[in-house]
């Protein structure tokens, strides 16, 4: 099929999963209680924060308080996507829609083209969503208004790109729920590696680290390697909440970040086109 | 319309399809029969490039099976068809049109001849969660003439229809094949092939015992049953 005719079928695609996914019961539950949720925390905005004795300003309150919640919903959004994912094949095979997709004049690299980009879509709004409503409430009930909020939300969505790839082509290989688990298994280490790394570099751990007479080691060791190439998910989003604060990039700079997790999509998609054209359509 | 060459599949060491050759003209109405587990269904799947064949080749229209475009002049019903449960019969046929490049316009005058066709007026609105078994598959048939193919590919069309809803079937797969269009039937209603089918393939444990008419297979006074259980109790 010529890629001009592809692309509508992808497209077309992308649209029945992103309305299959909206009918389903379940993903409107889920989106209520996180935008409830979201709500509930306008209340923080209100608190006088002490530190040191001294009251902090209402900005910094805000701007602090808004990264920390910009973390907590993009990685939370991240669990929703794969949940999305990781039953997405299988629903398509047991409703039927599989074969009726595949039996029509339609390459497997469309369909999946399709799921991917319908999930993507989906996640990106869902995320973006629950954004905004924090963007809302920062310029509505405390006037500050950070456009660049809504940008880093944005910057943010390549983590979900590599999420739902990840669980779809482990959910070829693997039961549903353990190639949830292992991409849910991936963020963690990263996220753990990266909060144990950023700790490490602080002004007190180096301090410490030189009490002790440890000094840093600067040697490149087996598991800075697999540090560095693990999939910085965590990395993506500081890069993102930099723009925020207009913080200067800390760690791997704003860059690195963004091609390793823009890498993963690329490996994992290839592999996930790969894997589907060998599946049995039942 | 369509040929098997030597065609083999293997799921490790069990052997589905065993060497099978055999085409089907044009305007043809063809029957796969076989017990269950002879690989009727395997070989239906392989035509519609849904698994590979282990060895040879298979082509629709002169076009290899696995190539997207042959699939085009394919309607496909498949065994147990299923429609989600929140569609209605109308939105799964029009997702059918439309993924078939068919306009809106003409998608929706076609998706009303076939609803009459398949005799589902007044339920096309209702959603799918609420169709019994024999509707799903009336709605499965459906969404097989939408587009109007060339060729029907139909998997147990009638499994889970009432004996009305049989006699309907083969009504209309008659009135198909009068107009010319191929049809490739997975059916164990012996009797029903017998009636509508112009070609008959007897398959047992993978390997091909007879392609042939239906009346040359069917001779002597025995009808396809007869020849059926002889050749594979063997």
């Amino acid at each position: 099929m010529k890629t001009s005719n592809a692309f509508p079928t992808i497209t077309r695609i992308a649209k029945y999963t992103f309305n299959d996914e909206v009918r389903q019961k379940s993903f409107l539950i889920m989106f209520a209680i996180c935008a409830i949720c979201v709500f509930l925390v306008r209340g923080c905005y209100h608190g006088d924060y002490l530190v040191n004795g001294q009251s902090l300003d209402p900005g910094t309150v805000v701007r602090a308080l808004s990264k920390v919640i910009f973390h907590i919903l993009a990685a939370g959004v991240m669990v929703i996507a794969a949940l999305l994912a990781m039953r997405i094949f299988r629903r398509d095979r047991n409703e039927g829609l599989q074969s009726c997709v595949l039996s029509k004049p339609i390459g497997r690299w469309q369909y999946v083209a399709g799921k991917v980009l319908g999930l993507w879509g989906l996640s990106v709004l869902f995320m973006f969503t629950l954004h905004g409503i924090m963007f809302l409430i920062t310029s509505i009930n405390v006037n500050v208004i950070m456009p660049e909020y809504l940008v880093a939300s944005l910057v943010c969505s390549i983590n979900l790109l590599f999420v739902i790839v990840a669980v779809l082509l482990l959910s070829l290989l693997m039961p549903d729920i353990v190639a949830f688990l292992a991409v849910l298994g991936v963020g963690v280490v990263g996220f753990v590696a990266d909060g144990i790394a950023a700790a490490s570099q602080s002004q007190m751990a180096q301090m410490m680290m030189l009490q002790s007479g440890n000094a840093p080691q600067s040697n490149l060791t087996w598991w800075k390697v697999v540090y560095y190439v693990w999939p910085k998910l965590l990395g993506v989003q500081q890069s993102a909440t930099a723009m925020i604060g207009s913080e200067s990039f800390t760690g791997f700079g704003p860059f690195y970040p963004l091609v390793n997790v823009l890498l993963y999509c690329l490996v994992l998609g290839a592999l996930l086109f790969l894997r589907f054209r060998k599946e049995d359509i039942i | 319309m369509i040929e098997l060459k030597n065609v083999i599949k293997r799921y490790g060491s069990l052997t589905a399809v065993d060497d099978v050759s055999f085409s089907v003209m044009a305007g043809e109405c063809f029957a796969l029969l076989g017990p269950n587990g002879a690989g009727k269904t395997t070989i239906v799947k392989m035509l519609l490039d849904f698994t590979r064949p282990t060895a040879g080749s298979l082509s629709i229209g002169g076009i290899p099976s696995f190539r997207a475009e042959c699939r085009s002049a394919i309607g496909y019903l498949a065994e147990n068809h299923h429609i989600p449960p929140y569609l209605t019969g109308w939105q799964y046929l029009l997702r059918c049109a439309e993924l078939l490049d068919v306009c809106r316009s003409d998608a929706v005058d076609q998706c009303r001849r076939i609803v009459e066709l398949i005799g589902m007026q007044g339920r096309e609105n209702t959603t799918a969660g609420t169709y019994s078994k024999g509707m799903m598959q009336r709605f499965g048939l459906g969404a097989a003439l939408v587009g109007e193919p060339k060729l029907l590919i139909l998997d147990e069309p009638t499994s889970g229809l009432d004996p009305i809803g049989i006699r309907e079937t083969r009504q209309l797969l008659e009135s198909l094949k009068e107009q010319g269009m191929t049809i490739f039937l997975n059916s164990h209603l012996l009797s029903e092939v017998e009636k509508i089918c112009d070609t008959a393939a007897i398959i047992n444990r993978g390997t091909l015992l007879v392609k042939d008419s239906i009346s040359a297979i069917a001779k002597d006074g025995d009808t396809l049953e007869d020849v059926f259980v002889r050749l594979v109790k063997g």
